[in-house]
């Protein structure tokens, strides 16, 4: 895996990052798909 | 999507069930309702303000029963520190709901109740996260030495103050091992239930750091010994909505399906993790429910007028509970991992078990 990914995984801050990047990601997901119209 | 007659709104059944799971493995991790994420979250999805509230206490009350069960099973309750706790929270609740209703007449609850969310959830979460880091990092400097490290670590020097004071009766804390003054909890369950009860939540974000910081208990004796306090104060909740007609069962029971594995999944994993890897995730919930305010808060000081703001609040809304769930998640991986002798990332072996 590149460094610079790999610090993503290897560091606190960069797994928090990471998780959270996916999170947003998916709440974006569910609003595209379930909550757009409705919010 | 399923038509929900009682709330009158037509909402997506795997949302329901997706936010039941999340909100409760954090519940079962870090010992709170999950209030201040589910009900804005049930807002978004379409249910009007009163029966968002309504429903999330209900759901919070039966999530709370199975998590309690299950910490009882692990021996994290301290019946002795929940049972002496309790008057005060119910006192404390009640008298916060009465400053609540002062600034509603005054015109001034929507911005009240957000500064001062704002205020306490991010004064919490910076006391937790700097005390937190001095912990991981004298946990990481033991294991560098050869020393084994027990369960929790705790850096703060608060609890030794509080269990110093002489007021009579002084109660032994058995399972907590935690010798302190009766009035020392009763006014923690009384200043926390203010809190809770102005802002209209379970209060279990506040409750648990007050548990570990004054009264010097163990993270996983404080979130078990929280649970029990939330069947009471979400039990209450759930019998007063009933009552005014706040509550639809089928979407509780939605919630719940997802809460039962979810509450029983959170508990276990505290099994797997030290305190301080708890007491990471109570921070990182306090931040992020703080950023979410802080929009909120700004929205209303806009007039209401930037839809921006308010979409970038939905979505860290939903994000938080997807995120803290992702890291229990992963926490717990990293420690059958490890356990197992495989790599893992320098920063988990001093938090996981």
């Amino acid at each position: 895996m590149a460094k610079g990914l790999r610090w993503f995984i290897d560091s606190m801050l960069g797994y928090w990052i990471l998780l959270l990047v996916i999170s947003l990601g998916g709440a974006a997901a569910i609003y595209e798909l379930w909550l757009k119209g409705r919010v | 999507m399923f038509d929900f007659t009682i709330a009158g709104v037509e909402a997506p059944i795997f949302l329901l069930i997706l936010v039941g799971f999340t909100v409760g493995t954090v519940g079962g991790f870090i010992g709170v309702g999950g209030g201040y994420m589910v009900t804005p979250a049930l807002i978004v999805f379409g249910f009007p303000g009163y029966m968002a509230s309504g429903i999330d206490m209900t759901h919070i009350a039966g999530k709370g029963l199975v998590s309690t069960i299950r910490h009882r099973q692990l021996g994290n309750i301290d019946w002795t520190m929940a049972l002496s706790m309790v008057a005060g929270t119910m006192l404390g609740v009640e008298l916060g709901v009465r400053v609540l209703v002062y600034f509603k007449h005054i015109g001034l609850s929507s911005i009240a109740l957000l500064i001062t969310s704002v205020v306490v959830m991010f004064t919490l979460f910076l006391y937790t996260q700097m005390e937190t880091r001095r912990a991981h990092k004298k946990l990481d400097e033991l294991a560098h030495e050869g020393k084994k490290a027990g369960r929790e670590l705790q850096t703060s020097s608060l609890p030794a103050f509080f269990q110093n004071i002489p007021l009579a009766p002084i109660v032994r804390c058995r399972t907590a091992r935690v010798v302190v003054s009766m009035w020392v909890i009763v006014v923690v369950g009384i200043v926390t239930g203010l809190l809770a009860g102005f802002l209209g939540v379970g209060g279990g974000f506040i409750r648990v750091p007050a548990l570990v910081y004054i009264v010097g208990s163990s993270t996983h004796i404080a979130v078990g010994t929280d649970l029990v306090e939330i069947v009471f104060s979400g039990g209450y909740g759930a019998l007063r909505h009933s009552m005014e007609g706040h509550v639809d069962m089928m979407a509780v029971l939605f919630m719940i399906s997802g809460a039962m594995i979810g509450a029983q999944f959170g508990s276990i994993a505290t099994s797997y993790v030290r305190g301080p890897a708890i007491r990471y995730i109570l921070s990182y919930s306090l931040i992020l429910a703080t950023c979410g305010a802080v929009l909120r808060l700004a929205y209303v000081l806009t007039g209401q007028s930037i839809e921006l703001l308010s979409l970038f609040a939905v979505m860290l809304t939903v994000g938080e509970m997807i995120f803290l769930c992702l890291f229990i998640v992963s926490l717990v991986w990293f420690a059958v991992r490890h356990r197992n002798g495989k790599s893992v990332p320098a920063w988990v072996p001093s938090l996981v078990l």
